[in-house]
């Protein structure tokens, strides 16, 4: 680990291959079903996941995450029902 | 985060010529190396400081004990990123050596030795002040400004609209500045809180302050204002001492145009623009230092904003089973936070009652507060007769928040970055574990060998040299 730092012969070529491995993006960790409603809404549109990691993940771009809040929730609207409020105090 | 990381943050984020430029003030060498260095950066400044050589890695490693190597990385990495320290480029096989930069040392020595001219820790006024204003009064100036600010954030939301019947009015600069800094959105002429907000509403005083000042320093740029001034200025009048009035007549434009808006935030105290004498007040004094501000930690809300301003720092929320809530107050800044998420039923002259409720905690999780906020609020602020229990909230209210929450928020998002496609087994076992004792890594998956972490800076040092070894080898 120590030798990382102190190894002062980087080259330009090394971080140009790291910065290859490296995506930026937002993490969404998710049920498998709410991936499943992810997945269906990008594939409708396309422009939200960068990358699929599994069942329970997926890296989507930082600019769309609260489209992506928005459109999940009206695709949970039609799916699940809200109990009433009792409303008495 | 706290305040001083958060100023670090800014500050690494700075280019090494204006950070050069900042050093060559005594008073903000100190602040930084006082405020925002981690423990073993401070140690490594120290011993360096009357070095007049190179100081060798290998001599550097001698001093680290074997388990801590991971914090002398941390501490090497910040203070090369604040271009406190550089390495020195001797060419191979001489040994990979440091050297503090020349202006930070030289400020640094001048700082904690005294000596020299250079005015950075304020000019007091030489003729006694006629009317002068005591610290009491300037601890009222300030939390009636900084309350103001408060107020005009929260006071938008959770559709109270009480008269600003108390405290002072804010200007048009600090709340286009509060827009800027995304805590609160216009909408329909209305100031609506954000998330942003919200945090920054959580935060203690002296986070708050840095959080205001951040953006300030960023909008310095647009307004013709040189960010070094700016910042200089920041550090001076964190050295200063409270009560103490200061000339301002070795000022620059840019810090008399400072002045003028910092008192807008109660950060200064001047009788009128055109005053030859400032008063730091104490949200100045605490900015680079340890010291309680105004506002003590975790008790933002309580005891800086009590309506008398008494220093009244008990708590006055009662929360009972049955999800209903009692606040003994009257402030209303406080009532202005409870209607965030709370729905509040009955005010009386002491004391507004109401109830969590789904929809509540829900419209309040929609604004960007997480149920753990809430629940920290609400336990921070106890009364003291539901401090006693112990735990101090009812188990079956904070579980039926957070319950709400996960209810409404159905994924967790995190920004970072993935890394991917890792040479070898090796590399990815050592990089997600030089990863985790970080503490950023945030998801990983051994199958397909990818990693998901909060911060890359470190990280991508650490790789670039495994490449770079892996090449020789």
């Amino acid at each position: 680990m120590v030798k990382a730092v102190k190894d002062a012969s980087f080259n330009v070529k090394d971080y140009e291959t790291v910065a290859d491995m490296v995506l930026p993006g937002v993490l969404i960790q998710c049920d498998a079903s709410i991936k499943a409603i992810i997945n269906k809404i990008d594939s409708q549109y396309h422009e939200f996941i960068l990358e699929d990691l599994d069942d329970e993940a997926v890296i989507i771009k930082e600019s769309k995450l609260a489209e992506l809040k928005i459109k999940l929730k009206e695709a949970l609207k039609d799916t699940v029902r809200e109990a009433e409020e009792s409303g008495s105090d | 985060m706290t305040a001083s990381m958060q100023a670090l943050e800014y500050l690494e984020q700075q280019s090494g010529a204006t950070l050069i430029k900042l050093y060559r003030q005594p008073s903000s060498a100190l602040a930084i190396f006082r405020r925002m260095l981690p423990h073993l950066a401070k140690n490594i400044v120290m011993a360096m400081l009357y070095m007049t050589k190179p100081f060798s890695d290998a001599d550097l490693l001698a001093w680290i004990r074997p388990d801590a190597l991971v914090e002398k990385d941390q501490a090497m990495s910040v203070l090369e990123r604040l271009h406190i320290i550089s390495k020195v480029h001797d060419p191979p096989p001489a040994p990979t050596a440091y050297q503090l930069s020349d202006k930070f040392a030289k400020s640094l020595r001048q700082a904690l030795t005294g000596g020299g001219n250079h005015r950075s820790f304020g000019v007091p006024c030489s003729t006694p002040d006629p009317d002068k204003i005591d610290v009491e009064n300037l601890d009222k100036f300030a939390r009636q400004q900084w309350e103001a600010i408060l107020y005009y954030m929260v006071g938008s939301a959770g559709g109270m609209q009480m008269g600003l019947s108390q405290g002072a009015s804010i200007s048009d600069g600090t709340k286009m500045l509060l827009e800027m800094g995304n805590f609160v959105e216009r909408k329909g002429g209305r100031p609506i809180i954000t998330q942003t907000g919200f945090s920054f509403l959580l935060q203690e005083a002296n986070t708050q302050v840095w959080s205001l000042l951040i953006v300030y320093l960023e909008s310095a740029d647009n307004l013709q204002m040189d960010k070094v001034d700016v910042l200089s200025f920041l550090f001076t009048l964190g050295s200063l001492e409270l009560g103490q009035d200061y000339s301002t007549a070795n000022l620059t434009a840019t810090q008399l145009q400072m002045l003028d808006d910092l008192s807008d935030f109660g950060i200064v105290y001047r009788r009128d623009n055109q005053a030859k004498r400032f008063y730091p007040t104490r949200l100045a004094t605490t900015l680079t230092s340890d010291a309680g501000a105004l506002l003590t930690s975790n008790s933002t809300l309580r005891s800086a904003l009590s309506p008398t301003g008494s220093g009244n720092d008990k708590g006055y929320i009662i929360v009972e089973t049955n999800y209903r809530l009692y606040a003994y107050t009257s402030s209303i800044l406080q009532i202005a936070v409870l209607a965030l998420f709370t729905r509040l039923h009955t005010r009386f002259p002491n004391l507004v009652s109401g109830k969590l409720t789904k929809e509540s905690i829900q419209r309040a999780i929609n604004l960007g507060i997480t149920a753990d906020q809430v629940i920290s609020y609400l336990t921070a602020h106890a009364h003291p007769q539901m401090a006693k229990n112990t735990p101090v909230m009812p188990p079956t209210v904070v579980d039926q928040i957070r319950l709400w929450q996960i209810e409404g928020d159905r994924m967790k998002a995190t920004t970072g970055f993935l890394i991917k496609e890792f040479g070898t087994q090796t590399e990815y076992d050592d990089t997600w574990k030089y990863a985790d004792s970080l503490g950023v890594l945030v998801w990983k998956n051994d199958i397909k060998r990818l990693l998901f972490v909060s911060r890359i800076e470190q990280l991508s040092t650490y790789l670039a040299g495994k490449k770079s070894k892996a090449r020789a080898a």
